[in-house]
């Protein structure tokens, strides 16, 4: 019973229809009385029944195509420390990066780089290829011409780039067209910079040694790929100082491969990142195999291998990924192959390699073993003067405050590491508006730009930072893992949002001192350092973060909505209005099941919701002025769409108060109801996927409908389950599912195929809606 | 507890803490100097500082937190950001440079007369006296013009930086005068 195919079927493959689930041959070899008939159904019966469910599949796009105009890396830099006149640029390839020279130099070779042998440093351009990129702007004019004129302040340079010109061909399904989001209205996409510098004393040289740097400059964030290229090719330029071993590193890395990986929409994006799953959305790395392989003219894999193997399905010279989170390709560089991984899933923010584990146990171990009291700032203390500094720091991000990382003594690439954990923290994949802000390493050079810049991010090793509170309102120290909040910090003003709170609490009396953590936080980072503590990695302490984030704007919604009248930060759905006479639940239009109210987070009662705005007031009221702020409001009108296939009912708020709350059997079985008659489509259950991830319980609450009192219920608990089940995603979340719900779910069916087969059937299946086309298909066949 | 008996005894013995900035030309002998001062009887090699190095030197009872930034002329106009809290400078000149002695001169005079320097100490290093063709202390004084300075508390201690010769006594020269403890 608890046996799932992890792969899809082979016979699908073959006609051309991978997206296809292998659902329904699949349901039967688990359906007890109907096995043996139809184990291997004829791939063509189930045409009809899965492409009515999702359509049939288009053409997959490659994230990265190959007739593409975007090279993987624009410029190849090598800096030197001469003794006489310091940092200077030596060669550039394949032309000199416009801008300020002397200033890349002065970055690429960090302080104190003499008293190490190697140091990585990391840093950012707001620079733009239009100016000297005349060779292949031709595709992307258009998009240049909008983007041009978008100049941001405090950056080094700005002008137009050449955009990004994966629409260029004009066929992109509605899911898809909202790649172009994470860039939201802020001008070019950065361009990161990873840089190896390396000191050798040599006694040739005049004053004992050389100091040389290289740089890769590219627009992808996940430049840590190119570490050990770098590390060769800086090597070859010490023997070899002239710009042609810059253009055989320049022309490896662009002739790197990566147009078999498939694009995926927003939804498809969010639910491969929450999955532990190694081979969810296989199929479209399968798709574009087998795209390949027609294009090559190759004749179509031979499918007929039973069991089907991950390894062996599609052309050799192919091969499929072993977890579908990465794409394994290679840069020959010398004759010398060198593996590189690729994230298939990139959130915004997140650049380079960093670990948010790391960050956390810096800051987390000092504060464990002796607190030191903050002094109180409403912004950033919000639990009191021993806020766990993780979350002063968050508050310090969200708040728009200026934070400096200061490594004393550590390599630059540290520091670098630990600005790009804050800003992929602080943003959780959700906000935006901190990398673009962030100087992960920086030094005394740039400080008159850098206070230019409200509310950045820095890093910098040299402690001279240190004695300047001034310039910063929060400095980690690295060495020591505290936290500081300059006594320069501007004090945060009153708001309406504050004043409402404060009436609302001195007339209700909300018992807020017998709960010493309102907001949660305490709590939520004792979670946090359990699972570390239980090596639960990287990857699920993001996904905590990243729901963390998620939680406080939706809380900060709330606080909108409550204060204001209504938030910009959700856009409520059609037959939904805010008035308290429509309570959550309610549904609007008697015959329409889908018009179920309500929307937002769920507070297990009013005192809960009460007291955590309470905590949250001045950190949101603090956040509602910032950048992040204000594209979050544009990616929520951006993204309405894409991410919301399904408009009504507000799926999380439903299904988190399925989890919350302890519903009647009325209200629990009009949101099962409502559920199966609005998830019908592919991106409909993409939709709910990303609110059951695997570390929320999964398909758990919806698999509860199966022991509803209601029998109509049950069978749309059954509906539901059974098209998610049918999904190419969906069905790694219902092979974990857990057995008894199985059984449950199998026996429902059985009772139900059974009664349609006897005259007095009709009565319940019609009244809630149609059966769906799967069972439609198999009882076809029964 | 720890920090409170070690206040007291400090108090008794008289342990200050000085923060000492030392600046100059490229190729001065900064470097060396400061890891002469922190590893007394060792050889040291340096190679051109890119930044700044950093050290805790105690001597005579006064921690010195010496700050060596690097002198290329490019970068000098850092050097006013560590002004700030200094109590004192130890300016490198290598005296056997007599060619860029004007460009030494004109460099310091910028240093004390920025508002945040004018109460530390100057200390002058006239480094490389072991060089052929070298310049003495008063030759040095001459060239940099101290004696212009008013209401400046400076000293001029002949050093060979490599050798570790009279580093000490410049240090010794700032213990002395240094007035106050500095509030931390």
């Amino acid at each position: 019973m608890s046996i799932s195919l992890p792969y899809r079927s082979a016979d699908d493959a073959g006609n051309g229809l991978p997206r296809l689930s292998p659902a329904p041959s699949l349901l039967h070899n688990r359906t007890p009385s109907s096995s043996r008939t139809s184990l291997r159904q004829p791939s063509l019966a189930n045409v009809p029944a899965t492409a009515a469910l999702f359509p049939k599949p288009r053409r997959c796009k490659s994230q990265y195509p190959r007739d593409s105009s975007e090279r993987h890396v624009e410029y190849i830099l090598v800096a030197s420390f001469h003794i006489d006149r310091g940092p200077i640029m030596e060669h550039q390839y394949p032309t000199a990066i416009s801008g300020d020279e002397s200033m890349l130099a002065e970055l690429m070779l960090p302080d104190q780089t003499h008293v190490r042998s190697q140091d990585w440093t990391i840093f950012f351009l707001h620079k733009d290829a239009s100016a000297d990129a005349d060779d292949d702007a031709s595709v992307s004019s258009k998009k240049q011409k909008k983007k041009k004129g978008k100049r941001k302040a405090g950056g080094d340079e700005v002008s137009s780039m050449e955009g990004r010109t994966q629409e260029a061909d004009g066929s992109i399904e509605s899911e898809d067209s909202s790649d172009d989001e994470e860039e939201g209205g802020e001008g070019p996409p950065l361009m990161y910079v990873l840089n190896l510098v390396n000191t050798k004393q040599d006694n040739t040289v005049k004053r004992g040694a050389v100091v040389k740097a290289m740089a890769i400059c590219t627009r992808h964030s996940f430049l840590h790929i190119y570490k050990p290229l770098l590390l060769l090719a800086l090597e070859d330029y010490f023997k070899n100082p002239y710009p042609e071993t810059l253009a055989t590193l320049y022309n490896a890395v662009n002739n790197m491969d990566l147009s078999l990986m498939p694009r995926l929409s927003l939804l498809e994006r969010q639910i491969l990142q929450a999955s532990n799953c190694k081979d969810m959305f296989i199929e479209k790395f399968e798709q574009m195999i087998h795209q390949r392989s027609l294009e090559d003219g190759a004749p179509p894999p031979d499918d007929n291998e039973d069991p089907p193997s991950p390894k062996r399905q599609g052309p050799l010279q192919y091969a499929l990924p072993r977890d579908t989170h990465e794409f394994e390709s290679k840069v020959v560089y010398n004759d010398i192959p060198i593996p590189v991984k690729v994230p298939t899933v990139i959130w915004p923010e997140t650049v380079g390699d960093f670990s948010l584990i790391k960050l956390i146990q810096t800051f987390s171990a000092p504060h464990t073993s002796s607190p030191q009291a903050f002094p109180i700032h409403p912004h950033l203390t919000t639990s009191g003067p021993f806020t766990h500094p993780i979350i002063v720091l968050v508050n310090a991000m969200l708040t728009q405050k200026r934070v400096i990382f200061l490594g004393h003594n550590r390599p630059s690439g540290e520091v670098a590491e630990a600005v790009l954990a804050a800003c992929a923290i602080a943003s959780g994949g959700v906000l935006r508006g901190f990398t673009r802000h962030a100087f992960p390493y920086t030094d005394l050079t740039k400080i008159d730009d850098l206070l230019k810049v409200p509310g950045f991010i820095a890093g910098v090793t040299n402690p001279t930072f240190a004695n300047h509170p001034e310039w910063w309102d929060l400095l980690c120290d690295l060495p020591t893992g505290r936290m500081k909040i300059s006594s320069y910090i501007e004090p945060a003003p009153v708001t309406e949002g504050l004043l409402y709170f404060q009436q609302q609490a001195s007339s209700h009396h909300y018992p807020s001192s017998s709960n010493t953590d309102p907001s949660g936080d305490n709590v939520f980072m004792e979670e946090i350092q359990r699972s570390i503590t239980n090596r639960y990695g990287e990857n699920a302490i993001r996904a905590k973060w990243r729901a963390y984030i998620m939680k406080f704007t939706q809380v900060a919604a709330a606080f909108e909505e409550m204060v204001y009248g209504a938030s910009n930060l959700f856009i409520i759905g059609p037959n939904e209005e805010l008035s308290p006479e429509s309570p959550s639940g309610l549904q609007a239009d008697p015959l329409d099941p889908t018009t179920l109210r309500g929307h937002g987070y769920v507070w297990p009662d009013e005192g809960a919701k009460q007291r955590e705005l309470l905590a949250s007031v001045s950190r949101i009221e603090g956040w509602r002025t910032t950048r992040s702020y204000y594209s979050f409001i544009q990616d929520i009108a951006a993204m309405y769409f894409p991410a919301r296939p399904i408009l009504k009912p507000d799926l999380h708020h439903h299904h988190s108060r399925l989890r919350a709350l302890r519903l009647s059997a009325a209200d629990s079985g009009a949101i099962y109801i409502a559920f199966a008659h609005a998830v019908k489509d592919y991106a409909g259950i993409c939709q709910l996927l990303t609110i059951t991830p695997e570390n929320q319980a999964g398909l758990f609450y919806l698999s509860m409908g199966l022991f509803h009192p209601y029998p109509p219920v049950r069978e749309a608990a059954v509906d539901l389950l059974e098209r998610i089940a049918a999904h190419p995603a969906g069905r790694h979340f219902w092979a974990q599912l857990n057995r008894f719900a199985k059984l449950a779910f199998f026996r429902i069916k059985r009772d139900r195929d059974a009664s349609a087969q006897s005259p007095a059937f009709g009565l319940g299946t019609e009244l809630f809606g149609p059966r769906s086309l799967v069972g439609v298909a198999m009882g076809d066949n029964a | 507890m720890g920090a409170s008996v070690s206040k007291i005894m400090g108090k008794i013995f008289g342990t200050k803490e000085m923060r000492i900035l030392m600046l100059g030309l490229d190729a001065a002998g900064k470097t060396t100097i400061l890891y002469k001062l922190k590893l007394t009887n060792q050889d040291v090699t340096t190679i051109p500082t890119v930044g700044f190095n950093v050290e805790s030197v105690t001597y005579k009872n006064v921690k010195f937190n010496v700050w060596d930034v690097g002198g290329q002329d490019k970068i000098r106009p850092l050097w006013r950001h560590y002004y700030s809290g200094t109590q004192g400078l130890i300016f490198v000149v290598d005296s056997s440079d007599t060619a860029r002695m004007e460009e030494a001169r004109s460099e310091l005079h910028k240093i004390i007369n920025d508002r945040e320097m004018k109460d530390a100490l100057l200390l002058v290093f006239a480094n490389k006296q072991d060089v052929q063709g070298h310049m003495s202390p008063e030759d040095v004084t001459q060239a940099l013009q101290l004696t212009k300075l008013k209401d400046k508390l400076w000293y001029v201690a002949p050093s060979v930086a490599t050798e570790g010769t009279g580093i000490f006594e410049g240090l010794a020269w700032l213990s002395n005068n240094v007035k106050t403890q500095p509030q931390k």
